[in-house]
């Protein structure tokens, strides 16, 4: 089936299998491997890309379902230099192995564009479906947190 | 200076931006596709194999199996393990290769063109087998009815003894005596990354195997081993790896995929093959964390004085040995604590059965014998009306101290500053305040008069480094270059970055080593094309070996430095001092070069009714000798917490009949953002290990140890039951509460 989209401000078109993942095609027709797979059930949020600006976990959608859609992948995020949130990131040591981090990256960039003013609380509750492995997240909050009020919440 | 910084992670920028390769990430042109194939059978004989419907099967290129396999053996410590189960083996190896002995055993390894090639064909493998008898568990196992190794004699393969003192003057002298029994799960890493691995041979003619491990060395010589090839005919590269834990310290695609990539080579096949496992067969295919289980007595004289420790362990090894004879030696040691013990008769077994097999995870046996040593410490403390923490400071091991082993402890012993450290940052002396309460459910309101608060106390050792004999080693080679001053110096180092920030910790220590700018130093890491034997990230011993060796490696370099040599060439093997195998009839014997000593206080409120526990904060006092990065350092006592909280709380994985029950996220529940403690204060000890790299002591297993007993311990003072088996899930707490209810 036809499929076509934009990925990163950029016009993609291709013929796939109509059951064919989202993640998926991101990752082997478009090669962009940044999007990652942690498991089989929708569960670990390593996959989460924006689709029209809403963070979406990318193995809950075939490709053609994204048809005509606007996905922003971790590729995309930075404009040149790194997004807030990913300087935020590396800065408050909100990784260790990596593998959750465009995932989290993703859900969190979402997450305060949507509401700036987010608690601590609010943050945790709204990452429930991004699994991490490896921090013990509080270094992810550290970064979250750093990241909204440099995105110009607080005010 | 270079360490004792916060330097940020050398792996961010790459990590953030999404463009860091993991082994599935790798983009090489032309790919082929493997597939394993598991036995899915807990025991059973293979009789015969029919592979020719599978490769009929369009864009099928070559199927593997155990008759093409050189030798077909491998295991870390012991070759028991075949590498594939089949029939029509070379018949060189020592373990016999027909039988399936867990669901995870690997029968073959398909290649095709396609991912979906691949998979139709395995499903058209058929293979005849003759079931077995299963051996569900110990007890199972200790009947010796059925032998999974029929081999090795009997299941228990393995037994450690230790005999010190007299039992019967440990007895007569005490005055209190308490009994336990503790149960401990599996534990499944979940490092979020599955097993992926690319396979090509290289340039040279050499086969080339890209994956997450922990040891490149350790993968090359097992693949060698397997493949009767001299080692350097064998190249290990590790891209970036997706977390580890000790779960990748085993064979999970090297060997089949260096074996795929061998035999079409030589059929003239050269595209590089890829395989990846979904998180179901990362699940079924690797080792877990042992479930054991301890019965033990401790003695103490009414004013706190430990008279005697009796303890039987039995470590359920699973299928093959993996590294459990390596982890029993730990579990035996940590079951008695971190403690002066006068009398002690320890016994302890691993026992094959035919389930997953247990093998490395964070702490290599330390956090079972802890739940039963400091569950027990916690129980005499009641009993004696004495402050846990107090029985703690009165018992606990010193510099002079005769350990466990009936040998000197090494020098650097820093258990009583960490129980201290502890006590001070938590507050303990002071009563503990009531918290809000909190709600088990979203959808009901919390009911205040369910809920119990308490604070427990746990602490633990644990050694650092290979121990009992296995030969440490860590190599380093630095070279510097410039003219008048040293422009830029370049490490080659092999240690895996898994996560836990070795490359940056290495890069710190260089810089301090050679004296110059951190910006200056260049890594080439990971490849056994170029970098030597480092050993493997475990045991925390990685920041521990790395460092001498590159403080060993620069004095090298700049000697020769001085000597006009250009580039300037230093390179070393570090070895420290020896260590010993235990004696087999009393136990004795120098088993360990370095220790970390760590101590945690819970507080936590529990609801009666529902089960369910909410930890509010966890106190952590970890001796790190010298913290390096105290950034990252804090980052492994935060992530091991959290992961010894799935471990003590969550974490649930159900094995029954030989077979894994719940092999995915959706039912295997690791710890989400809702579930962790809302607070972890992590209190840096830096009592120098005088044989450490500027002091510094190995530590991102320490944290994890004693949290499963401190949460026990915690529980008892919210509800005056004892907690003695993990996981501490809504139903299993319901259960003992309402046990006690009826037994009391
Ligand atoms: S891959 Fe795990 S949620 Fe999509
Ligand atoms: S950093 Fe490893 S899973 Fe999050």
């Amino acid at each position: 089936m036809k499929v076509s989209m934009t990925v990163n401000g950029k016009g993609v078109e291709r013929d796939v299998e109509p059951r064919m993942l989202l993640v998926h095609f991101l990752r082997e027709e478009l090669d962009m491997t940044g999007t990652k797979i942690g498991c089989d059930t929708s569960q670990c949020g390593a996959c989460t890309v924006h689709l029209d600006g809403k963070a979406l976990k990318s193995c809950t959608m075939l490709a053609v379902q994204a048809d005509g859609a606007d996905i922003t992948t971790i590729e995309g995020l930075a404009n040149g230099d790194l997004h807030v949130m990913q300087e935020s990131f590396w800065e408050n040591h909100g990784l260790q192995c990596g593998y959750c981090t465009p995932g989290m990256i993703m859900s969190t960039t979402a997450l305060v564009q949507d509401n700036p003013n987010m608690s601590e609380g609010e943050i945790r509750h709204q990452l429930e479906g991004n699994l991490c492995r490896c921090t013990g997240y509080h270094n992810i909050v550290k970064a979250v947190q750093q990241a909204s009020e440099k995105m110009g919440g607080g005010d | 200076m270079a360490i004792g910084k916060s330097k940020f992670r050398i792996d961010a920028p790459g990590k953030v931006t999404g463009e860091t390769l993991y082994p599935a990430d790798i983009d090489r042109e032309n790919f082929i596709h493997a597939k394993v194939v598991f036995s899915n059978k807990p025991h059973a004989r293979m009789k015969r194999m029919d592979l020719s419907a599978a490769e009929a099967v369009t864009g099928v290129l070559g199927i593997f199996t155990a008759a093409d396999v050189p030798v077909n053996e491998y295991g870390l410590t012991m070759f028991d393990q075949p590498v594939m189960v089949g029939v029509n083996a070379t018949g060189r190896s020592k373990v016999p290769s027909d039988v399936s002995r867990w669901e995870g055993d690997q029968v073959a390894v398909v290649v095709a063109e396609t991912p979906e090639a691949a998979q139709a064909a395995a499903e058209k493998i058929q293979i005849e087998w003759e079931d077995l008898p299963l051996v569900h568990d110990v007890w199972d196992g200790l009947k010796d009815d059925v032998l999974v190794h029929p081999e090795a004699g009997t299941n228990a393969f393995k037994h450690y003894v230790i005999r010190k003192g007299a039992m019967d003057d440990g007895w007569a002298a005490a005055d209190v005596i308490i009994e336990g029994r503790y149960e401990v799960p599996h534990q499944e890493h979940a490092y979020l990354q599955p097993e992926a691995a690319i396979s090509y041979v290289d340039e040279m003619g050499r086969i080339t195997i890209e994956i997450g491990g922990q040891w490149t060395h350790e993968d090359q010589e097992q693949v060698a081993h397997a493949l009767d090839m001299p080692a350097e005919d064998i190249r290990i590269i590790y891209p970036a790896i997706g977390g580890a834990f000790g779960g990748r310290e085993d064979m999970s695609l090297q060997i089949v995929m260096a074996l795929a990539s061998w035999k079409l080579y030589q059929k003239g096949e050269t595209r590089p093959i890829r395989s990846q496992w979904s998180r179901e067969e990362s699940i079924i295919g690797h080792h877990k964390r042992h479930r054991a289980v301890v019965t033990t007595r401790w003695g103490a004289t009414k004013d706190g004085k430990i008279t005697a420790v009796e303890a039987d362990v039995y470590l359920d090894a699973g299928a093959y040995n993996y590294t459990s004879n390596k982890v029993l030696g730990n579990f035996h040691l940590c079951v008695a604590g971190p403690y002066e013990i006068p009398n002690a008769r320890i016994d302890s077994y691993a026992i094959y059965t035919t389930t997953v097999p247990g093998g490395a995870f964070r702490g290599f046996g330390a956090p079972q014998g802890a739940f039963a040593a400091e569950s027990q410490m916690n129980k005499l403390a009641d009993a004696l009306g004495i402050d846990p923490l107090e029985l703690r400071l009165m018992n606990c091991l010193h510099d002079e101290s005769i350990a466990i082993t009936q040998t000197p402890m090494p020098a650097g012993v820093s258990i009583r500053q960490v129980v201290e450290d502890c006590a001070s940052a938590s507050q303990w002396h002071q009563p503990l305040a009531d918290a809000e309460p909190f709600q088990a459910f979203q959808s009901l309101a919390a009911d205040k008069s369910n809920i119990r608060r308490g604070r427990g106390i746990a602490c633990a050792y644990k050694n650092v480094g290979f121990s009992f004999g296995f030969p440490e080693r860590c190599e380093a080679k630095i070279e510097l270059y410039g003219s008048v001053e040293i422009e830029r110096a370049v490490l080659y180092h092999s240690a895996a970055e898994v996560g836990q920030g070795t490359h940056t910790a290495l890069r710190q220590m260089t810089a301090e080593a050679l004296a110059i700018d951190y910006d200056k130093i260049e890594m080439v890491l990971s490849d056994t094309a170029f970098t030597g034997d480092s050993g493997s990230v475990s045991a925390s011993r990685m920041t521990f070996m790395a460092g001498n060796a590159i403080k060993g490696a620069a004095e090298r370099a700049l000697e020769a430095w001085q000597n006009e040599d250009r580039p300037a060439v230093g390179q070393i093997r570090f070895t420290p001092r020896s260590t010993d195998m235990i004696d087999d009839v009393t136990g004795k014997g120098d088993a360990n070069i370095s220790y970390g000593y760590v101590a945690e206080v819970v507080e936590l409120s529990v609801d009666i009714e529902t089960g369910h526990i909410h930890i509010e904060r966890v106190v952590c006092a970890d001796d790190v000798g010298h913290a390096i990065n105290p950034n990252l350092v804090v980052g492994q006592i935060e992530g091991a917490i959290v992961q010894a909280y799935g471990y003590a709380v969550t974490e649930n994985l159900r094995v029954v009949d030989g077979r894994i029950l719940n092999p995915r996220l959706s039912t295997y529940l690791i710890p989400g953002i809702k579930d962790i403690p809302l607070q972890v204060d992590s209190v840096l000890v830096e009592v120098p290990d005088p044989q450490g790299p500027w002091g510094a002591r190995g530590m991102a297993e320490m944290p994890f140890i004693p949290l499963a007993p401190a949460i026990a311990a915690a529980l008892h003072d919210a509800t005056d039951v004892w907690f003695d088996k993990i996981p501490l899930t809504p139903e299993n707490v319901i259960r003992t509460l309402r046990d006690n209810e009826k037994t009391s």
